[in-house]
Parts: structure tokens; C-alpha cells; sequence
């Protein structure tokens, strides 16, 4: 179905009003540019919105910060931007019971402010939390180096309120850190990139801040020995905040450290002064016994310095790849995928999570764009290899080369018969999610 | 030939003569569960793997026959009753652990494997699984899927959805899928995530991918005693605000107190309270410093008296009374009925003294056992069952205390599911948008009202009739939370 422009600009302004649209400039994804934007200031116009869009059958993609519009496949139907961002409140910050209620727009930086004040923060970190929002970056399951320790953000979401595409406004869950009353239907949401529904309230449990922070980072000569550390130190008794490693190409464009040869890992500890202090000696020494060629203690001021860092490397503007995809595998076959990634054609930069089985990669096209969309496919094909997946988290523009999430196996008829039932008329992102959805 | 043996027959050709039970001798044993509902179903049939699994629920769909997953049946909600008729699909000769992969540090197991056998079958590689529900010695890793089962140490370490990986399922046509995987990511909607938790409503889980943990390098309990109830409250408070998310905080009242001594002999003081188990884990040094913060945090509220201990049998002492207690209710009175809700961790106070006061109000002793920590109630209302008037008494107080629950922003189940006991409270937390788009899961899924029919959602005031009627708690050491 093709819908003329002029529909959707009527249709949402009867519905919420003129101020609230704009322009679709700006909102362009896969070189579509939607007939208008429109910025709801409550999950009620939220509702009044998906209404108006479902009655004239409009194409939507909810969006929140902005930074992750290069996930999924080109849209069937886009007529029109829901921008998250005006729904930025804190509905409830209950320090003493470590939970929160947030509305979905806010950005992760501005919910780290607030929350920092009562010594707590989200576990929960993404690239740009400048801009990034709590919705999007739940729903594009975008997630930062913080998952080494805490996991995924959907085992930190207590509760959800979610506009379905019909327009109803549905909880589920509550804002306690323990329950089990009716299904747990936000668990559809986190990762389902808004294709079920648009999330506008969140409730999280929330973590102590550690007392005091630390990085160690140590060099290596190449990936093998820097990754064995990595696992030795994830089978050891230190328990991370995140560890990564890095290659030289990785930490040419980031900056993390001064060195420009060999291969980094990078372990985030955090704890009373005594616990830090033991944790450090642990991990010195399983660096040591893998053949570590430099050792470095990160202090407490510049620990966050450093993984802002890694954690943003792909997603500044002014260098980005013309892929990133994020692969997950069980943790002992990294070495291999990473192995694989390093002969197979051109060089990508390569953050992974040793002892979590995850790699972020990133290949920065310098001219060779069938070279490097090869070099892509076979990642996948050596992801899926090791029993994993690989993930595109961004693409060219266009480019339908490779599907971008892969094969999902026999359960798809089931996440298929879930769009049918909660978005029949397709107009939630459609056509960007898995096998089309 | 009738309906039923046509059934019984169908069953037979799938799974063997000698694993379909039919004589009423053989289904009055799966009448019932942990919980206070009955129901006999037609058959009870036990498959050995998941072609049978998946043979069974296409010959039961044919007869048209729901089919009621079941474990171990220690649940305490209803949710393995038969209450519909139907077949029960009891899943305890699934027991194999068919994969134990240390490095990646992750088993695939049957849905049978009892919970404390799977961390017996990997302490040798100093690994264990997480979860552990009071009834680990009998419940199975299915049921706990189905309940999404918490336990003492899910404080720190979460529920049984944070430590499944990936689910083998079949589903009401009898097709069989992997939802989730081996890894930490897997690209698509996480129908795991919905299947943990939905109560054996959405699929049959067949196998199970589940995490394992390193066995902490160290472990210390606290116990600490107080006069005033209020106080141990207050304790509890003080330790979440204090920023340490210790593994585990229990808390038993006086009543639990009395029932403990009297059949554990576990030294508490006279005069007695309120009794504050705090259990801390991980790193030596941190055990140490947490340990010494927890100490200071109960010093502020007159504790009576504080032991700490490090070695596993001192430890196994402190702990004597708390595993006690539930079976220890039974010489306190011939029955109880147990309340499971969930309460913001701040309102322990104030919530535990309006039980005290429905308590004096209608007569019936509570008593109260909490994972405290989490905010999670256990009251347990005791009672005698053959007096009607007392027994009814008991259901309404389960009632007002879920009531009071959600008054003060908590929600109706901390881990034992709404089932059949707490259907008819479920719109009180939900409107009827929520439980439609909840509702909207089963057609997804295909599944109808083929698995666990009648549970969860609002039944109408019939079977409210039918719960209150047959409501019969059981009391003993039969039940564990």
C-alpha cells in the first residue's frame, strides 16, 4: 500500500495536534524519508498516534535517540518518525528499595545523573548515552561492555508499559524485584525493536555504585594469548564490570591507550579499596601467566574515561563504519571466530568479550565495499559455525546484500504469528525485523 | 470402545502400556499438588523424551483432552491440578543430564532433572546452579521454568529466566522448536524470556540449556536476633539503603521463632522476635568487608544477639531453624495457608504490622517467613481446617493480604505463580487490556486452550466458588518455600 504524504500529516495532527509534527527531514532510514515526525508528550497522545496510524494504515518507526535508525531491514512501509524523547521524565526514583520508573525517552546520560546523586546507577550502558535513549536502546537490545557482569538489560526491566499497536496502553510486570504475576511480556520488547509495540515506562532495578573503580589494561602480542587471559580471568575469582579486548585497528580509532602495537585487554573491576586491591593481583597475574608484554593500572578518574571510549568506538559521527555487527558465540569459541575475522580479507576493528562469547566488529571501508560486504558474510558464516549468531548493526544505506539478522530457525513461524496478533496491520516498523517481520 | 479408553489407548501406542496410568488408585497420587486444589485428571501419561512428548500431545489434541504439564509437583499455586480433567503429562522420567559444558559453563538438561541434582552433578568442576528454590531436593528444572522459581539466593543472583540460556519446546501441534540458543544473544523475540514464567500454559518444555556459576571462593552467614519485629525490619531496610546486595536476607517472626525451637532446637534466645539471616558470597575480602557492614547496619537496631559464621557445618547451623520452619508450623496448628506476594523492600514495616493487625482482628495466628530482601512475604495463616468457619477465614486473610500487597505497589506473586489460587485475584493488578494482550500469547503461540487450561487469568465467580470449596490446606513437611 502506498500512502500520499499528505494522509499521515493529517491524520496525526487531527489526532495530537500540528505542534507536535515536524518535518521527516533528518528521519531518513534506508534512504526513506517519512512524511513527518511527530513528538507525543504523553502516552496518551502516544496512543492517540498509533490510533490515527493504524485507521489509515501508516507505516511507523518509533524512535528514541536516533543512534541506532541503521538496525534492521529496509522498512516496508515509513510514513511517519515517533520520537520518544519528549517523554523524558523520572516517574519514580525509590533509592532504598534500588528501583526506578522511567519514562521511555529519557537519555541514558541524563537517568545516570539523577541516579549518581543517591550513589546508583541502570546497569544497563550503550554507545552515545548522550543521545541514546532508555526505550531505544531497550529495543534495539543495543547493549555496552557493562553486560560482562550484569547481563542483559531484560534481567533488569521489572515491569513495562507499552502502547500496542492498536493503539491500547498495557503493563506488565511491576516495580518490584521479585514476581511472578502473568507473563512477562516485556521480555517481547527488549530486542523486538519496536515491531510489537512502542515502550513509553520502564521499571529497573537498580545497582549500588561501586565504592571505587579501576581498569586494568594489559598488552599482548597478539589475540590468542590476550583472549586466553580474558577466559582465565573469567574462570578465576574476580568478578569484572566488563572486560573486553581490542586490536591495534580498534585502538588506533578509539584512543583507549598510547600503545600502537599488539593486541589490549582490558578488565573493569570495582569494589571496596581491599576487594579492588585483590582483584587487580588476580588479574596481573593471570595477564602475567598469558604472556602479557605491559601491564597498566587505569585509576578511578580515568576508568570511565576509558570505556566511554570503547564503549562508543564505531558510533561517533565523524567515524563511522560502513559495518558493525555484533556476533555472539559460546565463549570458547572466540578465539576462533576472532582468528577467522583476521585473515578473512579486510581488517575490521574488533572489540570482544572474552568469558561472555560476544565480539563488536566494525570494518571501516576505505574503498573496498564488495571486498569488505564479503568479509561480512563470511563472519556470519563463521558466527553461525561456532554455534552463534552475528547480528548487522549498521549497513550501508541500500545495501540488501546480507540479511541483516540472519537465520532465527524453526521458531520463526512463532515470532511471526506474534506480529500477526499484535500488530495485524503491520505498521510497527514493518518489514525491518527478523525474517521480514 | 469409550472416549476415555480410545484416549487411554492413544496415549499407550505413544509412550507404552506401562507409562499411561488410568486406575483411580494410580491418579488420586496427581490429584493434587503443594497447593490447596485438587483435580483428577483422565490419565496420567510419562514420557521418556521428546518425540514421545510430542506424540502425546498430538494423540491427546486429537481426543480434544487439555494436557496439564507437571514436575515434581511441589508448586505451590495449582498450577500442575488437573482441575479440567484431561492429561496430566508428568515429566519425571526426563532426568538425563544429556550436556555439561564446563568452559563455556552451561548444561542442557531434561526437564525431570531434580534442581540440587544438577548442582550436584557439576560441584566437581567447582560450578553450581543458581536458583535454588526451598524444595530443590525434590522440584524439577521444568517446573521451575514454568514457575520461573526464585529461592533464598536469588537476592543476588536473580530467578531461574536469568539463568536460562535456551528452551527446547513442543508446542500444542506437537512441533517441537529451540527458542534462545547456547549463547548469551540470540537475534529474534526472546519467546524464552515468555516461556519462563507462563506457568505450563504456552509449550511443554522438553529440554533446557540453563547457566552455571562458579562456586563463590567465599561464604559467610549473620545471624542476628532482635525483640521487636519491627526492628529486623527496619535491618533490612538499612542494608538494601546501604548499597550491599547481600546473596540472600531472610527473616522469620516470633510464631516462626516458637515452631523453629520447638522442633529444630535451633538456640535462639528467649524473648525473641525477629530472626535476620544474612548470607554474603564471593570474594574473600569482600565477604569480609560486606559481612562487617551488614554487623554494623544491625547495631543499630538493639539486636539481641549476632553470630557469624564461615564454616560450611556452622553455617549449615545457622540455617537449621529457617529450613525448619515450614514443617515446624505443623505443631503450631493442624493447618496453614501460605501467602506469596512481593512488596517494595521499604514498606516491611508498615506492612508486617497491618498483618499483625488483621491477625488480632479475626483471631488467626500468622506467621511470618520473608525473603526479605527482595520484599518478598510469606505469611502463612494457621488454622484448622475442620472448622469451616476458620478455614474460610483463612482464604479471606490470604486475600486482604494480597490486597495490601498491591495497596502499597507490590504485585500478587514473588515466585510461586498465580495458577488457580490467585486467579480471581488477577484483576486487581491488571485491567482488562493487560490480561488481553497477555491473553493474545496462547493464539500465538497456536497453543488454544490445549496446555494448562482455566489457569492464570480471571475464571468468572463460578470457580471462584469451586477454589474456595476445595481449598484444604494441607500442613507438614510436605511444602517448602
Amino acid at each position: 500500500m502506498t500512502t500520499i504524504p499528505g494522509t499521515a500529516v493529517r491524520s496525526v495532527s487531527e489526532a495530537v495536534g500540528a505542534e507536535r509534527l515536524s518535518g521527516g527531514e533528518g528521519r531518513v532510514i534506508d534512504g526513506i524519508r517519512p512524511a513527518a515526525a511527530v513528538a507525543p508528550e504523553s502516552t496518551e497522545e502516544v496512543s492517540r498516534v498509533l490510533g490515527a496510524a493504524r485507521r489509515d494504515g501508516l507505516g511507523v518507526a518509533p524512535r528514541g535517540g536516533g543512534t541506532r535508525m541503521g538496525l534492521g531491514g529496509p522498512p516496508e512501509r515509513y510514513d511517519l518518525s515517533l520520537d520518544t524523547s519528549r517523554l523524558d521524565r523520572v516517574a519514580a526514583h525509590n533509592p532504598a528499595d534500588l528501583t526506578a520508573t522511567v519514562e521511555a525517552g529519557i537519555t541514558l546520560d541524563a537517568l545516570r545523573e539523577s541516579l549518581e546523586e543517591h550513589g546508583q546507577f541502570l546497569a544497563m550502558d550503550a554507545p552515545r548515552p548522550d543521545l541514546a535513549t532508555v526505550g531505544g536502546t531497550l529495543a534495539a537490545g543495543a547493549i555496552g561492555p557493562l553486560k560482562w557482569q550484569f547481563g542483559s538489560p531484560r534481567d533488569l526491566v521489572v515491569g513495562m508499559k507499552v502502547v500496542q499497536a492498536n493503539g491500547r496502553v498495557t503493563k506488565s510486570g511491576g516495580r518490584v524485584v521479585k514476581n511472578v504475576s502473568g507473563y512477562d511480556m516485556a521480555r517481547l520488547h527488549v530486542g523486538g525493536l519496536g515491531t510489537l509495540g512502542v515502550i513509553v515506562e520502564v521499571s529497573f532495578k537498580l545497582t549500588p555504585l561501586p565504592r571505587r573503580q579501576a581498569t586494568l589494561l594489559a598488552a599482548f602480542d597478539d589475540s590468542g594469548p590476550a583472549l586466553s587471559a580474558g577466559l582465565a580471568i573469567s574462570n578465576g575469582w574476580a568478578a569484572p564490570l566488563a572486560m573486553v579486548t581490542f586490536d591495534a585497528e580498534a585502538n588506533r580509532r578509539g584512543g583507549f591507550t598510547g600503545s600502537a602495537r599488539g593486541y589490549f585487554l582490558a578488565v573493569r573491576l570495582g569494589g571496596r579499596p581491599r576487594t579492588l586491591d585483590r582483584q587487580i593481583d588476580d588479574c596481573r597475574r593471570s595477564c602475567d601467566r598469558h604472556g602479557a608484554v605491559c601491564l597498566e593500572v587505569v585509576d578511578a578518574a580515568g576508568t570511565p574515561v576509558l570505556w566511554s571510549k570503547i564503549r562508543d568506538l564505531g558510533w561517533m559521527d565523524d567515524d563511522a563504519p560502513e559495518y558493525t555487527a555484533r556476533a555472539s558465540v559460546p565463549s570458547s569459541r572466540l578465539p576462533g571466530l576472532i582468528a577467522g575475522l583476521e585473515t578473512g580479507g579486510p581488517a575490521p576493528a574488533v572489540v570482544a568479550e572474552p568469558g561472555y562469547g560476544s565480539a563488536l566488529v566494525h570494518w571501516f571501508a576505505d574503498g573496498e565495499r564488495d571486498a569488505v560486504s564479503g568479509a561480512v558474510a563470511d563472519a556470519r558464516v563463521g558466527a553461525v559455525h561456532a554455534g552463534g549468531s552475528l547480528v548487522l548493526e549498521r549497513r550501508p544505506m541500500g545495501s540488501r546484500k546480507i540479511d541483516p539478522w540472519g537465520e532465527v530457525g524453526g521458531s520463526l513461524s512463532i515470532m511471526r504469528r506474534m506480529k500477526e496478533r499484535y500488530d495485524p496491520a503491520r505498521i510497527l516498523n514493518p518489514g525491518r525485523f527478523v525474517g521480514g517481520i | 470402545m469409550s472416549a476415555n479408553a480410545e484416549l487411554i489407548a492413544d496415549l499407550e501406542a505413544v509412550v507404552g502400556g506401562a507409562y499411561v496410568l488410568h486406575e483411580p488408585e494410580d491418579l488420586i497420587v496427581y490429584e493434587y499438588d503443594g497447593s490447596v486444589d485438587r483435580g483428577l485428571p483422565a490419565a496420567v501419561v510419562l514420557p521418556a523424551s521428546t518425540e514421545e512428548v510430542s506424540g502425546v500431545v498430538r494423540a491427546a489434541r486429537r481426543h480434544g483432552a487439555p494436557i496439564v504439564p507437571r514436575g515434581a509437583g511441589t508448586g505451590l499455586s495449582g498450577g500442575a491440578i488437573a482441575h479440567q480433567g484431561g492429561v496430566v503429562a508428568a515429566l519425571t522420567r526426563m532426568t538425563r543430564i544429556l550436556e555439561v559444558d564446563v568452559d563455556n559453563r552451561f548444561a542442557v538438561v531434561e526437564p525431570g532433572v531434580v534442581n540440587l541434582d544438577l548442582t550436584h552433578a557439576v560441584e566437581r568442576h567447582g560450578l553450581y546452579y543458581a536458583p535454588d528454590p526451598s524444595s530443590q531436593k525434590a522440584c524439577t528444572i521444568g517446573g521451575n521454568v514454568a514457575e520461573n522459581s526464585g529461592g533464598p539466593h536469588c537476592l543476588a543472583y536473580g530467578v531461574t529466566t536469568n539463568h536460562v540460556l535456551g528452551l527446547e519446546v513442543v508446542t500444542a501441534d506437537g512441533s517441537v522448536h529451540w527458542l534462545g540458543g547456547r549463547t548469551r544473544e540470540s537475534p529474534g523475540y526472546d519467546l524464552r524470556g515468555v516461556v519462563v514464567g507462563s506457568e505450563g500454559t504456552l509449550a511443554i518444555v522438553t529440554k533446557a540449556a540453563v547457566r552455571l556459576l562458579r562456586r563463590p571462593e567465599a561464604v559467610k552467614t549473620l545471624l542476628a536476633v532482635f525483640r521487636e519485629l519491627d526492628d529486623a525490619s527496619a535491618a533490612v531496610s538499612g542494608v538494601i539503603a546501604a548499597g550491599i546486595v547481600p546473596a540472600a536476607i531472610e527473616m522469620m517472626d516470633e510464631l516462626c521463632i516458637r515452631a523453629a525451637e520447638q522442633s529444630v532446637h535451633a538456640g535462639y534466645p528467649t524473648g525473641a522476635g525477629a530472626v535476620l539471616l544474612v548470607e554474603v558470597d564471593g570474594l574473600r575480602e569482600a565477604v569480609d568487608e560486606e559481612v562487617d557492614e551488614v554487623e554494623r547496619v544491625c547495631l543499630r537496631y538493639r539486636p539481641m544477639e549476632i553470630r557469624t559464621a564461615t564454616d560450611p557445618e556452622e553455617r549449615e547451623r545457622l540455617w537449621a531453624g529457617r529450613k525448619g520452619v515450614l514443617g515446624a508450623l505443623g505443631r503450631l496448628a493442624p493447618n496453614y495457608y501460605l501467602v506469596d506476594g512481593t512488596i517494595p523492600r521499604t514498606r516491611l514495616v508498615e506492612v508486617l504490622s497491618r498483618i499483625r493487625e488483621i491477625s488480632a482482628e479475626t483471631g488467626l495466628p500468622i506467621a511470618n517467613l520473608l525473603h526479605a530482601g527482595d520484599g518478598n512475604l510469606h505469611p502463612s495463616v494457621l488454622f484448622d481446617e475442620r472448622n469451616p468457619d476458620e478455614a474460610r477465614t483463612a482464604l479471606e486473610i490470604g486475600g486482604r493480604i494480597l490486597e495490601l500487597c498491591l495497596e502499597v505497589g507490590g504485585v500478587l506473586s514473588g515466585e510461586h505463580g498465580i495458577g488457580l489460587e490467585k486467579q480471581e485475584y488477577f484483576s486487581l493488578m491488571f485491567d482488562d487490556d493487560d490480561m488481553e494482550s497477555m491473553a493474545q500469547l496462547k493464539p500465538a503461540f497456536d497453543t488454544g486452550d490445549a496446555f494448562n487450561p482455566g489457569k492464570i487469568f480471571p475464571a468468572g465467580a463460578s470457580c471462584v466458588d469451586v477454589f474456595q470449596s476445595a481449598a484444604v490446606a494441607r500442613a507438614g513437611a510436605g511444602a517448602w518455600v
